[in-house]
């Protein structure tokens, strides 16, 4: 039994490997995902719920907040794959020969980082929230690191207009 | 092809791409940035040659290649930690909860890998031997266990391995899980059967040589070679971590 477990185990890491590879493969392919800006709106409308749940049989609301949830944690999914190719801009410009572009990649990187901790934090609090559809768990903090991250992206798309022009413009 | 004609063309090979890699570390002055891995290729390396010379002397052998095995598991952890180290050291909030994990995960895995010592049945070797080999089987547990959590992670976190870091992770994953299952049957097989398992083993040793040289040897992307997202689309992201930030 345990031999079995054991080589399961090992099978199991050689398919993460094989994805691992894969993934990284796919990675340059990778683009800022599109929002729907007005569905997320209603969606994370707090009072619409509140009101929702007043109208609604309880096991009507928590259909309906299921499907809330879920489509709530694409969006915050995307945000997070968004966050994390900025990281990976970063990355890529901290590699630069310029002292004073690499630090202020840096900086962008950790707040980039920061911002993805926070939408898993999210995700685990919308997780909660759809195991136990009653609960209204406060959304994590994002503010000031996005405010953080939207001043070194602008700082870096003044000491790199050519490369990255259109981030700081957009972030 | 004849087994033991696989093992010595095999051997050779593995012998080619070793001082392949070794020329690789010291043109990419590989060895600065991961002197763990430098140390953990060059002691496996020196390990070789000392084992050609003993190999007709029986009892240094079995006693040299168990200190080697011992020596290798070791500095196999050392690398985990390097490789650790390289991806979450530019990520001061990650670090601490990857820490945190990574800790929690080493605990668990040293609890599996005691109870598969403890549970597991004895081999029909000497006793020396195969408590060695049991050893050896929870020690390869926690080693594959601590890779895939750093795989695992990096997902999670949507971190981008650097190109070198990444090929000495995936050539030491596949080597570890290989002999993982090499080193498990092993113990079940009968003798005849060992020559096969060596086989596989210089096979996958020289595989993971052969995913080092290459991952070593290629140059990293450059930042200008990055693909920009487009700005409208920016643009949407940007409102929509507003609305997000502001609900």
């Amino acid at each position: 039994m345990i031999t079995l477990i054991v080589i399961a185990l090992a099978l199991a890491a050689i398919g993460l490997f094989y994805m691992a590879v894969r993934s990284r493969r796919q990675r340059p392919h990778q683009v800022v995902r599109p929002v729907d800006l007005k569905a997320f709106r209603t969606l994370v409308d707090r009072e619409d719920e509140l009101f929702l749940k007043q109208r609604l049989p309880r096991a009507s609301f928590a259909r309906l907040k299921r499907q809330r949830v879920t489509v709530t944690m694409r969006y915050v999914g995307r945000i997070a794959n968004n966050a994390s190719l900025v990281m990976g801009f970063g990355e890529s410009a901290r590699l630069s020969s310029d002292p004073e572009i690499a630090q202020t990649a840096s900086q962008i990187v950790e707040v980039a980082s920061q911002l993805r901790l926070q939408c898993l934090v999210a995700l685990g609090k919308l997780s909660l929230e759809f195991a136990l559809p009653s609960l209204q768990l406060t959304p994590a903090v994002l503010a000031p690191e996005y405010q953080q991250l939207r001043e070194n992206v602008v700082r870096l798309g003044k000491l790199q207009p050519q490369t990255a022009a259109p981030l700081p413009v957009a972030i | 092809m004849d087994l033991t004609l696989s093992l010595r063309v095999l051997s050779v090979a593995g012998i080619i791409c070793q001082a392949t890699l070794a020329f690789v570390l010291l043109w990419k002055k590989v060895w600065k940035s991961f002197p763990l891995f430098s140390w953990y290729f060059g002691t496996g390396s020196l390990a070789t040659i000392m084992m050609y010379a003993f190999q007709h002397s029986r009892a240094a052998y079995f006693y040299l290649y168990w200190t080697v095995e011992a020596l290798g598991i070791g500095l196999g952890f050392a690398v985990v930690y390097e490789i650790f180290s390289n991806l979450f050291g530019n990520h001061n909030a990650l670090h601490r909860l990857a820490s945190v994990i990574f800790r929690c995960v080493l605990g668990l895995l040293l609890c599996i890998g005691i109870v598969v010592l403890i549970r597991h049945s004895p081999f029909g070797f000497r006793a020396v031997t195969s408590a060695v080999v049991i050893v050896e089987e929870s020690a390869r547990i926690i080693e594959i266990g601590m890779l895939m959590c750093l795989f695992l992670l990096s997902s999670a976190f949507g971190l981008h391995w650097r190109q070198q870091v990444f090929g000495i992770a995936l050539g030491l994953g596949i080597f570890v899980a290989v002999e993982l299952i090499r080193v498990t049957i092993w113990g079940q097989a009968g003798k005849e059967a060992h020559d096969a398992l060596n086989v596989i083993r210089i096979l996958s040793f020289d595989t993971s040589l052969l995913i080092w040289i290459g991952y070593l040897a290629a140059p990293e992307r450059a930042a200008k070679e990055v693909e920009l997202p487009q700005r409208s689309q920016l643009e949407q992201w940007n409102q929509a971590v507003m609305e997000l930030i502001n609900q």
